[in-house]
């Protein structure tokens, strides 16, 4: 499973996540409404569930590790405070 | 021809090749979306060199077969024969074209004519009112809304980004080009991934990512509809970037933009800047060399990323910059801040050689915008003239010559001054360069192995032409594509299997109501194998079908004369089978313009045996046919046995040499008038090579035992009587030159190591 809860509650999105990992993501996002989302150990992440990682206007734990993502959108995206 | 130019024909017989391939196995395996993205991918770099190279009758009709191709991708079509069809022969003209361009440096004249009939053929295929949805067109309509002024999309971008495009702008970018798009909300159900066109843009500057429309409460969101607008903006050319996106113009805007729209590229970073980045970096090496700071580790190396990504934007290096920001996004993830300081150690090297630094980006920035992304994944491989190795072929040659010098040498070192002890020097070292010599001759020759995939490559598409042609079901099985043999040989073979396959399909294979009657299954199976065994290199084309009846054989070549009556009678079976590949031979009933014109197995035979080769065959009627081919892998050096005979050296092939033997005077009889001996139950007519060489013949004494060596070929057998064997030696075999062009009889000429020319025969030209 590339979208798992992490041990600490938060939600991680991990290696290579592809479309179908929309759906579960949701879920837990709406499931887990104060849940962290983190992003490090993901390779590359699809459009749907970038899409999502924004509409839910959580700041991931960084850096993100889908290294295109992390240098065209993360210095736009609102900062994470723990930053690591 | 340009150097540009001979690279586009090299890599557009490449790309054809591959195209073709790809769209045989699509119409037989299916089409699954990768598959068609990949033949997608070669039609469009085709059409994006033939544009540079500027054949615009070859990107038209590329271009058509591009749009239907992208119909069948988008599932508007399903991949019909006649669609396969169409693209093949689309392949085949540029093919034809590609050939014309190389020979005469452009297109012939009637070309604009056929490449317009045919990109009609190809667009009457596209579904009703596909054809004037042509991609690219979206493009077009923006690049005159240029004119107009930036669309409002593009100036809010530059506008957001500022200096960071200028910064982050190659040297030499010529072009500018931003880019909006929205995808469809059901496009994650057509399988597209937005984000991953974005990602093969090339060079980007800017990107940005917003919602189209107001984002749904997460309990309402729909996961599967996409909601998205990307624009970027990038340093690469308008017509690259559109072939990125082609397969959504409607979704897509592409503008080119004036230079002056951009703000202003910051004056060049003076010295005093320089040095003021350099003890920028060098702070931040410090602090990460600091080891005891793990409280702090991700502040700690996350600001020294930063620190240095600004300083390196700020002196005009980009692409250190964006190094440095990757290398710093991963330690952060590791939790090790090595890789940071290892890579800001390097570019503080990099800064100091600053000048080459630039010079080199200037040399990669405008190749790396016309780069393809299929081009960068490609494996790396770097292209040599066939003429260059080949002269590498013939120098190591000459060292093998030279190296055997050293023998004599030690010979007369040792005859004519007694020197043992010097003459042994001498050996040990012939003995350590012939290793050496050895191994870069075979090194050398490894380079000129090329895998016999590159011939296969060419049947799935013969057999799937003639057997569609011919209403036969034919599969094709190709088996130990990796094997790999001396390129002469290997581009020699393509003639042979082209015939033994279409004899094959022609007269092996049977129709499917034949075949059903014989209780086979309705498809027959054609197969070609390749294999390696010691150091010959096999091929053995086998087909399941009708099999040769020695019957039909033998009638066929008493009708055709091909050889008297009572010596067909007296030939077994096989040996009748084996007459197919006789000059004149035809067992087709009626002249088919596939096969049947009765030279076909001929040229194999020839072909083969020229490449130093035998071929055979076996067949059971009913069962079908195994055609073998057994070839050496290299043909740049032979084997050969000096023997002495009427007081000359000659060589002959080791090929040719099946045994020596000695034979007493009472064991030789004479058969039909000519001398001969009986070894392993055959016949052996003897032939005294001095005699057919006009020398003086030795006069031996009658008792003693003869010495013959035992040759065989093109199915003869004959024993030579020699005087002595002298040597077997690895020679390179020199092609008979000037007068003794045609002199008949001489496989070639070699150098021996006390410099005389060694003579060696061609046996079979000179078996009587």
């Amino acid at each position: 499973m590339t979208v798992r809860r992490g041990d600490n509650g938060s939600i991680v999105l991990d290696g290579v996540c592809p479309v179908e990992d929309a759906e579960p993501l949701l879920q837990m996002l709406q499931t887990m409404p104060a849940a962290e989302l983190d992003w490090r150990p993901c390779r590359q992440l699809h459009t749907a569930v970038l899409q999502l990682v924004l509409a839910s206007g959580r700041a991931p734990i960084g850096p993100c590790g889908d290294a295109w993502i992390a240098q065209w959108l993360v210095p736009k995206l609102p900062q994470n405070g723990t930053g690591g | 021809m340009s150097t540009l130019q001979e690279q586009f024909v090299t890599e557009a017989r490449e790309l054809i090749r591959q195209a073709a391939d790809d769209l045989i196995v699509l119409e037989r395996d299916g089409a699954s979306h990768e598959r068609i993205d990949r033949v997608f991918r070669a039609f469009h770099t085709l059409k994006g060199s033939a544009g540079v190279v500027e054949l615009p009758a070859m990107s038209i009709t590329l271009h058509a077969a591009e749009d239907l191709l992208a119909s069948v991708r988008q599932g508007a079509l399903g991949s019909s024969p006649e669609i396969i069809d169409a693209a093949l022969s689309c392949l085949d003209q540029v093919s034809r074209w590609v050939d014309d361009f190389e020979a005469a440096g452009s297109l012939p004249a009637q070309a604009g004519e056929d490449g317009r009939v045919l990109a009609q053929r190809l667009r009457s295929l596209l579904p009703a009112g596909a054809g004037q949805r042509q991609p690219g067109s979206a493009a077009r309509k923006s690049a005159e809304s240029v004119e107009a002024g930036l669309p409002e999309w593009a100036a809010r971008l530059i506008a957001a980004e500022g200096d960071a495009l200028a910064s982050r702008m190659p040297k030499g970018a010529s072009a500018v080009t931003a880019i909006c798009y929205q995808p469809i909300a059901g496009c994650f159900y057509n399988g597209d991934d937005p984000l991953q066109l974005m990602r093969q843009v090339p060079d980007l500057l800017a990107f940005h990512i917003e919602p189209r429309e107001a984002v749904a409460p997460l309990a309402e969101i729909d996961p599967y509809a996409c909601n998205l607008r990307l624009t970027a903006i990038c340093a690469g050319d308008r017509d690259e970037i559109a072939g990125i996106f082609r397969l959504v113009p409607d979704q897509v805007q592409i503008t080119s933009i004036p230079r002056d729209a951009l703000p202003a590229t910051p004056p060049l970073a003076n010295s005093a800047d320089q040095a003021l980045v350099r003890t920028v970096i060098e702070a931040q090496c410090d602090l990460l060399r600091v080891r005891d700071r793990t409280d702090d580790f991700a502040g700690c190396v996350g600001a020294a990323a930063r620190v240095a990504t600004n300083a390196l934007r700020h002196a005009d290096h980009p692409q250190l910059a964006d190094m440095v920001q990757r290398v710093g996004a991963l330690d952060l993830l590791q939790r090790d801040a090595g890789p940071l300081l290892t890579a800001l150690e390097q570019v503080l090297v990099a800064l100091v050689d600053a000048r080459s630094t630039d010079v080199a980006e200037d040399v990669d920035g405008p190749g790396a915008v016309a780069a393809s992304p299929t081009e960068r994944t490609a494996e790396r491989v770097l292209r040599v003239s066939e003429a260059k190795i080949e002269a590498l072929v013939n120098l190591a040659g000459e060292l093998v010559v030279a190296k055997n010098a050293l023998t004599h040498s030690a010979k007369r070192v040792e005859r004519d001054f007694g020197e043992h002890e010097l003459a042994g020097s001498i050996r040990r070292d012939h003995d350590a360069i012939d290793r050496l010599v050895v191994e870069l001759h075979g090194t050398i020759l490894q380079l000129r192995m090329v895998p016999v995939a590159q011939v296969f490559r060419s049947f799935p598409r013969l057999v799937r032409d003639v057997s569609r042609k011919l209403d036969k079901n034919v599969e094709l099985v190709t088996r130990g594509e990796t094997a790999e043999a001396d390129k002469t040989i290997v581009d020699r073979l393509f003639e042979p299997l082209v015939h033994l396959v279409r004899n094959a399909l022609d007269h092996g294979i049977e129709s499917p109501g034949q075949r059903r009657a014989a209780g086979k299954p309705e498809t027959a199976t054609i197969s070609i194998e390749a294999s390696r065994m010691g150091d010959r290199f096999l091929i053995e084309v086998t087909d399941d079908g009708r099999g040769i009846d020695p019957a039909v054989v033998r009638r066929k070549a008493s009708e055709k004369r091909l050889l008297p009556a009572d010596e067909l009678t007296a030939l077994t079976d096989e040996q009748v089978v084996d007459l197919v590949f006789a000059p004149g031979f035809s067992t087709a009933a009626e002249v088919s313009d596939i096969s049947g014109r009765g030279i076909g197995m001929d040229v194999v035979r020839t072909v083969v045996e020229q490449i130093g080769g035998r071929v055979s065959l076996a067949s059971r009627p009913g069962t079908g046919t195994t055609v073998r081919l057994d070839m050496p892998m290299t043909i740049a050096m032979s084997r050969i046995m000096v023997v002495e005979a009427g007081g000359q050296l000659f060589g002959i092939s080791m090929d040719a040499v099946s045994e020596t033997v000695r034979v007493t005077p009472e064991r030789i009889s004479r058969i039909k008038n000519n001398p001969g001996f009986v070894l392993r139950e055959r016949i052996v007519p003897i032939v005294s090579l001095a005699e057919l060489m006009k020398l003086p013949e030795r006069a031996s004494e009658a008792a003693a035992a003869r010495l013959f060596v035992v040759t065989e070929a093109s199915g003869r057998i004959a024993a030579f009587e020699i005087d002595a064997i002298r040597d077997r030696l690895d020679v390179v075999l020199k092609p008979m030159q000037g007068l003794l062009a045609n002199a008949r009889g001489y496989a070639g000429t070699t150098l021996l190591g006390d410099g005389k020319v060694l003579l060696v025969l061609d046996v079979k030209e000179i078996l009587p």
